[in-house]
């Protein structure tokens, strides 16, 4: 469960970059969350995870008020996929990177190992267990950096951007994964095609505010609205 | 390879290595740890004329090398940028401690030699000792034995993001680097018109970037504490293992072996 009020923000006084967010997310939703370059799509989302803070309105993870007493209990039960998965990574090799988070909330060997395994299984990356993560292509440190959080286990799914730098068919294998998760899970993406292949529920943001929250089809195909917030109909309902 | 990349590639080799299923490797951390504070501990107490005292204690050096199958060739590459520096220390001591012990031929050796001799050494094996830990035990490791003795955890966090941050500075730094030369073909280096703005770019993205990588710990469940599985609960062999080594460094620091080797043999 997610519930945002009436929430504000800004990085630097007098800009805002959220402005009057009111949102509210039931476990088992897939949400997409779309918007122009500099919207503030990953804003919200780190806001949710408290790596962005000092908001003014209320953000309720499962009950829990966002802030520095419940932030660990939150980040336990939610996986964050960064946008830019260069710094999501940093452990020399894959199969540490994805055992951290298991390691570090102290599960025993075999259940990290498995953890491990399973996460790499359903990204299908097996084979880059034992690589070095500085030596992988871009598209390669994505899967794995959605693999490190997928190895928590997590009830609440948040991705920015996740099929960002994927082929084709890598792409589609992520939509397939995301299908079969049945988390709580925000994507923001500018990829419309995949929010329509994998969100019921699409929420629009357009200069801080949400400019639409509804149906994905009926979000997604309203070319005037879209064009008002900066964006385009998806490739497929083009032309 | 550019030297910058070969730098991180050392670095994952060393974690490699660290990290292998060796025998050494598997002994508990902090075992290993509080052993190479006492192995530097008794080497630094050795007496600054003692050189044949001293010679003995490259017995644990020497016994890890082959314990943990480390090439010795691969470390002597690896150490030669410090080895200098730990040679500089001593280099007077021959020009104010001049007193004569004894000739070989027409030259003579003073006390200033042995004392800069003994100084040397023991630099030289602080530093292997230092090295050797490094390279049988994991960084997570090192620190989880850190918290073990209580040392704070906010020291301990530092010491653990400055190793795991010093391949991703590098990069960076290959990133600037490369971005320049392709715009700026034919020139050798870096125009000196550049480097503040360079290092000024440099120390922006690795703030930025430091911060990522500390929220992506801490959004995986770090706090500062290092926990470990089973895998780290003492064992009969840690103990061993320890109280072998204590007693062979306590013997090495206060019965003179090898003279006594030099009766037997001499
Ligand atoms: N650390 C920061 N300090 C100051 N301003 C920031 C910071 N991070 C982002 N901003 C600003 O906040 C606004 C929203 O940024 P955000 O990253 O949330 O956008 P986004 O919707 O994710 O965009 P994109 O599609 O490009 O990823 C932008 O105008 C950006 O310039
Ligand atoms: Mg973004």
């Amino acid at each position: 469960m997610i519930d945002i009020k009436n929430l504000i923000f800004e990085y630097d006084r007098g800009i805002r970059v959220l402005d009057n967010i009111s949102l509210s997310c039931k476990n088992g939703e897939s949400v997409g969350l779309v918007g122009a370059n500099g919207a503030g799509k990953s804003t919200l989302l780190k806001l949710l995870v408290g790596i962005a803070d000092k908001y003014e309105g209320e953000i309720k993870v499962d009950g829990l008020d966002v802030n520095k007493k419940n932030i660990s209990k939150i980040r336990e039960k939610t996986g964050y996929v960064f946008q830019d998965y260069d710094s999501q990574l940093f452990m020399p090799k894959v199969v540490d990177d994805v055992a951290f988070a298991p390691v570090n909330y102290g599960f025993a060997k075999e259940e990290v190992d498995r953890r491990v395994d399973k996460a790499l299984t359903q990204i299908n990356i097996e084979h880059l267990r034992d690589r070095h993560i500085y030596k992988l292509s871009g598209g390669e440190k994505k899967l794995v950096s959605i693999a490190t959080i997928l190895s928590m286990e997590p009830e609440i799914i948040l991705m920015d951007e996740p099929s960002i730098a994927l082929d084709p068919k890598n792409r589609r294998n992520l939509i397939n994964i995301l299908n079969n998760l049945g988390q709580l899970k925000i994507i923001a993406s500018h990829d419309l095609d995949m929010i329509m292949d994998t969100c019921k529920r699409t929420v629009l943001l357009s200069g801080g505010r949400i400019a639409a929250d509804g149906d994905t089809r009926e979000v997604l195909s309203d070319k005037e609205l879209l064009e008002s917030a900066g964006l385009e109909l998806p490739l497929r309902l083009q032309k | 390879m550019s030297r910058l990349d070969n730098a991180i590639h050392e670095l994952n080799h060393i974690e490699d290595v660290a990290g292998r299923d060796q025998w050494v490797n598997n002994i508990h951390p902090l075992v290993k740890l509080a052993l190479t504070i006492i192995y530097i501990i008794i080497v630094v107490s050795f007496g600054k004329y003692n050189l044949s005292g001293l010679i003995g204690m490259a017995v644990y050096p020497a016994a890890v090398f082959i314990l943990a199958e480390l090439s010795f060739k691969d470390s002597l590459k690896r150490l030669k940028v410090v080895l200098p520096f730990v040679c500089i220390v001593g280099i007077f001591n021959p020009f104010f401690d001049r007193i004569p012990i004894y000739n070989i031929g027409s030259f003579t050796v003073t006390t200033g030699m042995i004392s800069m001799l003994t100084l040397v050494i023991k630099g030289v094996f602080s530093v292997l000792a230092s090295y050797l830990l490094i390279a049988i035990t994991t960084i997570e490791e090192i620190c989880f034995a850190l918290r073990l003795i209580h040392v704070p955890s906010i020291i301990v966090t530092q010491v653990m993001l400055m190793y795991r941050y010093i391949s991703m500075l590098i990069g960076e730094v290959e990133r600037i680097t490369k971005a320049y030369s392709l715009r700026a073909p034919g020139q050798k280096g870096i125009h000196f018109k550049v480097w503040g703005s360079l290092v000024g770019q440099l120390l922006l993205r690795s703030m930025d970037k430091a911060e990522a990588v500390y929220e992506s710990m801490c959004l995986r469940g770090f706090n500062g504490n290092f926990y470990y599985s089973e895998k780290h609960k003492f064992v009969m062999s840690d103990i061993i293992y320890f109280a072998v080594w204590l007693i062979i460094l306590l013997v090495f620091r206060f019965v003179p072996i090898v003279r006594a080797f030099g009766y037997i043999f001499g």
